[in-house]
């Protein structure tokens, strides 16, 4: 998960996705914080953006499994928390996997339901 | 093969007469800084060849046709992260910048360097995210063995490290309205306003 968030998106959301990565000063748009952005939206909604891409950032969806979307939607998710970067990840990765069998959605906190799914 | 007319070297070798031998830069590679020096600019002087690819509206799409136009012809793969999308970026400011009449005789392309991911409507929708105006930018994709000889030709080095991600020489060949390569911008981000300059140079010899 790590491996992927650092492969295809420090660059420019940055190692705590704050925005900052190294290519980031360069873009003609701002990237955003995912404090302000990911906290906001669902679930379904990041997936879309990663799968489908959004402005400047790429589209995976051609490229990345099912799967490895979905660990990159928990990546994001994850570093949204306030102070929480890879380290963090690093440090308790281990002790979530091994004790965690409930979904992934639930462990992190259920979004409100998507929107397809309200009608 | 791109040569210089009065020789058959390979454009890689004329690269390294000329720079004396040039760092090149690799998106994705680590060890390249985002934005390399203005330095990354050189004058050439190459025939480039007639080649065959396809467009992002699945339409074959032939080098030969573009014959009376500047030409800026650049290198990405859509899930790059890091120099393709300050490329695209650069390209379109740069179209944006150009008056009606000077986009009369001014063609973009881009050339796909991850054909496996890259099809025609995976760069059609990479292009619509930053609309692109299509009139005058074709997105070009291929199979493996259509475009190893356009990467060769321009001396594009690519390396497939996973799927959808890609290490590839960061180049933007400006050709001129004979199909001679003139310059080449060896930079992860090209200054857009000093590549409108050497395209309104090119369009000023005409």
């Amino acid at each position: 998960m790590d491996r992927l968030y650092a492969q295809r998106c420090i660059g420019c959301h940055g190692l705590t996705g704050k925005g900052d990565g190294p290519t980031a000063a360069f873009l003609p748009a701002t990237v955003p914080d995912f404090r302000e952005t990911v906290q906001r939206r669902s679930v379904t909604q990041i997936r879309n953006i990663i799968t489908k891409g959004k402005g400047m950032m790429p589209a995976y969806g051609p490229a990345l499994s099912g799967r490895e979307i979905q660990d990159m939607v928990l990546m994001v998710r994850f570093l949204s928390q306030l102070d929480r970067s890879p380290k963090w990840w690093e440090r308790f990765e281990p002790l979530v996997w091994a004790h965690c069998t409930v979904p992934w959605e639930v462990v992190l906190g259920y979004d409100d339901p998507p929107e397809e799914d309200k009608r | 093969m791109i040569r210089r007319p009065s020789s058959t070297v390979g454009f890689a070798l004329i690269a390294s007469a000329l720079l004396g031998a040039p760092r090149e830069s690799m998106a994705h590679d680590p060890a390249s800084p985002t934005a390399a020096p203005e330095a990354e600019r050189h004058q050439v002087h190459a025939v480039v060849n007639d080649f065959s690819l396809t467009d992002q509206a699945g339409r074959p799409f032939r080098f030969q046709t573009l014959r009376g136009k500047v030409v800026l012809l650049t290198f990405l793969y859509t899930t790059c992260s890091d120099v393709c999308p300050l490329l695209t970026a650069n390209m379109r400011a740069l179209q944006q910048s150009l008056t009606a009449r000077e986009r009369q005789d001014v063609y973009f392309v881009s050339v796909t360097t991850d054909p496996e991911v890259d099809t025609p409507s995976v760069l059609k929708s990479y292009a619509d995210r930053y609309k692109v105006d299509f009139s005058d930018w074709s997105f070009l994709t291929g199979d493996q063995r259509s475009l190893e000889p356009v990467w060769k030709m321009f001396g594009v080095k690519v390396e497939r490290v996973a799927r959808g991600l890609i290490n590839h020489t960061t180049l933007t060949a400006l050709i001129d309205s004979k199909g001679v390569m003139r310059l080449v911008y060896l930079d992860a981000a090209p200054d857009p306003k000093r590549m409108l300059a050497d395209v309104r140079g090119l369009l000023g010899q005409q």
